[in-house]
C-alpha cells in the first residue's frame, strides 16, 4: 500500500515508517500540514496518517480540505489529545478512524488493515460465506456445516466485525469500539469472555476453530476453508 | 494628607458633601434674588399707592391738604420711611423733606442729602393737576437691611453645612477605608502564603459583609483545589514510583539475564505491560479533569439509558460468571436521559468492576434501573464486605483505596471518575450498606 505519513515528530515518524516499511508498505513522510495536503492532492495514495496537531496547518483542517476537495481516501488521525471532545471533533471532521498515541504498533498495522479492506461501500454486503460458516446478515442467521447455530446479539456482531476482517488482525480495542461503542478500556476483558463463548457456540462438536488468538494483538478469522 | 488625597473613599464622601453644599448655595442665591425681587416691588407698590393717595388728598383739599399730610407721614417714622418733595414748574421746592434737585416725571433712581449723608432712593415723580411735581421716595435702608439679613443667615448655614459636610465626609471616609483596608490586608496576607486568613465578617450583614462572604467562599474553593492539587500531585508521583521502579529493575535484570533472546523478549514485554499501566494511570487522570471541566456537556444527546444498562448488563454477566460471581439485573424499559452515554457506560462499567473487584467468589451483583419522579435511578449493588460508613465519604476521592484493597489491582480513580461523571449529568452518587454488601446509588435527570 502507498501510505502518506504527515507527522511533525521525528521520533514517532521513524517507528511508524519503519514499522510500515516492514509490512511492505510504501511510505511517503510529511512534515507539515501544508505538505500534506499538497501531496494528497497531487499523488496517489491508498491511505493517509494524519497527526492531529501538525505545523502550518492541523490535522483536522487538512481533513477539511481532503473532504471538501472530494478527495475520500481513508484517513487514520493519530493524536496526543484523548479527549472525547477532540476525538468527535475528529470523526465530524471525516476521518475514518482516530487513534490516541502512545499506541502499540499492532493496534495501527491493524486499522490500517481494515480501513484499506473498508473501500468504497457500493452495495452493502448481507450474506458471508467461508467454509463451512455461513452468516445472513439480514436474517441474523449463522450456520455452520448447515446447523443453526444460536447467537446473542453481541456475539453476533462480534462474529460479524471478525468475518467483515476475515484474515486480518482486529485488536481487542477495534471490537470494544465496533461492537460495543467504548472507547474506554475496561479492566475486566468482555472482548475475551465474548470471544470464548463464541467461540465455544460455533466450534460446537469438535470443529476445528476458527477464530485465532493473536497474542498481544487481538483475534484473526482463519483462512476459509475449500469445501 | 496624601493619604486622604488619594483615597476613593474619601474622595467619594467628599465630593458628596461639595455637592450638597453647591446644592445649597445655589438654593440661597435663587432665594436671595427672589426675595430682593419681591421686597423691591413691595417697595414700588408702596410709593405708587402713597402717590395716588397724594395725588387725591392734592384733588380734593389743594395745596393744604397736601402739605398737611406730607407734613404728617414725614413726622411719623415707618419701617419703610418715605421722603416726599413738591416743586413748582420752575424747579423750585416747596414742601417736603426731600433734599434733590427736582427730577424728571416716572420712576427712577434719585440721589438726596440727608442728615447721615448723601443717599439713593428709588422714586416716582408725578405731575399734580397744576403743573406741581410731586416726588416720593423709599430709602433702600430697610431693603438693604432685609437682603443683609437673608445673606447672613445663607452664609452662615452654608458654612455649617460644609462643616458638617467635612467631618460627615472624614467619618465615612474613614469608615470606608477601614472597612475596605481589613479586607485588603487579609488578602495581602493570603497573597503572602498565609491560607487560612479569612475576611472580617460582622454581623452588621451589609455590603462589606456579604462582599466578605462571597470572598471566603471562594477562598474555601480555592483552598480545596490547592489542597487537592497538592494531593493529587503528591500520588501521582507516589503512584509512578512503584511501577517505575519495577520497571526500572525489570530492564537492569535484562541486562544480565541469562536466557538469551526468549527471556529478554518476556521482560520486555512485561515492561510494555509496565509502562501501559503508567500510561492508563495518566489516560484515567486526563479523562477525570476533562470530565470535571464541563465541556463534554456540549455533546450531550438523548439515549436510551434502560437499552445501555441491558447492553452492560449482558456485556458482563458472562465475566463475573468466569470469576465465580452473579451479575443479575432487572432494568426498567425505556429510560431516556441526556448525556453522555460512553461515559455514563464508563461509571456504570467502574461500579460493575469495583463490586467485583472488592468482594469475594459467589457474591451476587445486582445491577436495576428504574424511574423515580423526573429521575433515572441506578443501582449497582454487591453482597460483598462493604466499605465502612465512615470510608463511605472518601472512596470517591482522588487517589482513594482502603488500605486493604492498597494490595488489589487499580489506581483509585475508578470512583473519583464516577463521581466526576455523575455530576457531570448533575446527579448524585451514594454509597449505602447493602446489608450485607456496597450499594452504589447514582440518580441522574431523566
Amino acid at each position: 500500500m502507498r501510505i502518506l505519513l504527515a507527522e511533525d515528530d521525528h521520533e514517532t515518524a521513524e517507528f511508524v515508517a519503519r514499522g510500515l516499511d516492514e509490512l511492505g508498505h510504501n511510505v511517503v513522510r510529511a512534515a507539515t500540514g501544508i505538505d500534506a495536503l499538497h501531496l494528497a492532492t497531487t499523488e496517489p495514495f491508498d491511505l493517509i496518517l494524519l497527526d492531529r496537531m501538525l505545523p502550518e496547518m492541523d490535522g483536522v483542517a487538512v481533513i477539511r480540505r481532503l473532504r471538501a476537495a472530494a478527495i475520500e481516501l481513508p484517513v487514520l488521525l493519530l493524536t496526543a489529545l484523548g479527549r472525547i471532545e477532540d476525538r468527535v471533533e475528529g470523526l465530524e471532521a471525516g476521518a475514518d478512524d482516530y487513534l490516541v498515541k502512545p499506541f502499540a504498533f499492532s493496534e495501527l498495522a491493524a486499522r490500517i488493515n481494515a480501513l484499506a479492506r473498508r473501500g468504497p461501500i457500493n452495495a452493502p454486503i448481507t450474506r458471508y460465506e467461508c467454509g463451512g460458516l455461513s452468516l445472513d446478515l439480514l436474517r441474523r442467521e449463522v450456520t455452520r456445516e448447515g446447523r443453526t447455530i444460536s447467537l446473542q446479539p453481541r456475539e453476533f456482531r462480534l462474529l460479524e466485525e471478525l468475518i467483515r476482517n476475515a484474515e486480518r488482525a482486529v485488536t481487542r480495542t477495534m471490537l470494544l469500539e465496533r461492537v460495543w461503542g467504548f472507547h474506554f478500556d475496561p479492566q475486566t476483558n468482555i472482548v475475551e469472555t465474548h470471544i470464548s463463548r463464541l467461540r465455544a457456540k460455533l466450534n460446537e462438536g469438535d470443529k476445528p476453530d476458527l477464530i485465532e488468538t493473536l497474542r498481544g494483538v487481538g483475534y484473526r478469522m482463519r483462512p476459509c476453508e475449500a469445501d | 494628607m496624601k493619604r486622604i488625597s488619594t483615597s476613593a473613599a474619601y474622595r467619594i464622601a467628599f465630593v458628596y458633601s461639595a455637592a450638597i453644599a453647591a446644592g445649597i448655595a445655589l438654593l440661597g442665591t435663587i432665594i436671595f434674588f427672589a426675595m430682593h425681587v419681591a421686597f423691591t416691588r413691595q417697595l414700588d407698590v408702596l410709593i405708587q399707592d402713597e402717590a395716588d393717595t397724594m395725588t387725591l388728598e392734592y384733588r380734593s383739599g389743594g395745596l393744604d391738604a397736601l402739605t398737611t399730610a406730607i407734613n404728617e407721614r414725614e413726622r411719623l417714622s415707618s419701617r419703610a420711611q418715605l421722603y416726599y418733595a413738591v416743586f413748582t414748574p420752575d424747579g423750585r421746592r416747596t414742601l417736603g423733606s426731600l433734599d434733590t434737585p427736582m427730577p424728571q416725571t416716572g420712576w427712577q433712581e434719585v440721589t438726596f442729602s440727608a442728615p447721615e449723608g448723601s443717599d439713593t432712593g428709588r422714586a416716582l415723580a408725578i405731575d399734580l393737576p397744576d403743573h406741581r411735581r410731586l416726588v416720593i421716595t423709599a430709602d433702600r435702608e430697610w431693603l438693604e437691611q432685609n437682603d443683609r439679613t437673608v445673606l447672613i443667615t445663607f452664609v452662615v448655614g452654608l458654612v455649617a453645612v460644609i462643616a458638617l459636610g467635612v467631618v460627615g465626609a472624614l467619618l465615612l471616609g474613614g469608615y470606608l477605608r477601614r472597612r475596605l483596608t481589613a479586607i485588603g490586608a487579609t488578602a495581602e496576607a493570603i497573597s503572602g502564603g498565609d491560607f487560612s486568613r479569612r475576611m472580617p465578617v460582622s454581623d452588621r450583614h451589609d455590603e462589606f459583609d456579604q462582599l466578605a462572604t462571597v470572598l471566603n467562599s471562594m477562598l474555601e474553593m480555592i483552598q480545596r483545589l490547592l489542597d487537592n492539587l497538592r494531593q493529587v500531585s503528591g500520588d501521582v508521583a507516589h503512584d509512578l514510583r512503584t511501577p517505575l521502579t519495577k520497571l526500572r529493575n525489570a530492564l537492569e535484570e535484562s541486562g544480565r539475564a541469562p536466557g538469551g533472546v526468549e527471556a529478554q523478549r518476556a521482560v520486555i514485554a512485561d515492561g510494555i505491560g509496565k509502562v501501559d499501566e503508567i500510561l492508563s494511570l495518566f489516560a484515567a487522570i486526563l479523562r477525570i479533569s476533562e470530565v470535571e471541566s464541563g465541556r463534554i456537556r456540549r455533546l450531550f444527546a438523548s439515549f436510551d439509558l434502560s437499552a445501555l444498562i441491558t447492553d452492560l448488563a449482558e456485556s458482563y454477566a458472562p465475566a463475573l460468571q468466569e470469576e465465580g460471581r452473579t451479575l443479575t439485573w432487572s432494568v426498567e424499559p425505556g429510560v431516556m436521559i441526556d448525556g453522555d452515554r460512553e461515559l455514563v457506560a464508563q461509571a456504570v462499567t467502574n461500579l460493575i468492576e469495583n463490586a467485583q473487584r472488592h468482594t469475594l467468589v459467589g457474591t451476587v451483583v445486582t445491577i436495576a434501573l428504574e424511574r423515580v419522579g423526573t429521575n433515572a435511578r441506578i443501582t449497582v449493588a454487591d453482597s460483598g464486605p462493604g466499605v465502612a460508613e465512615s470510608d463511605r465519604a472518601t472512596i470517591t476521592k482522588r487517589f482513594s483505596r482502603l488500605e486493604h484493597s492498597r494490595s488489589t489491582a487499580g489506581h483509585g480513580l475508578g470512583l473519583n471518575l464516577v463521581a466526576a461523571i455523575v455530576a457531570l449529568h448533575r446527579g448524585t452518587l451514594q454509597f449505602a450498606d447493602n446489608q450485607p454488601g456496597l450499594v452504589a446509588e447514582m440518580i441522574v435527570p431523566a
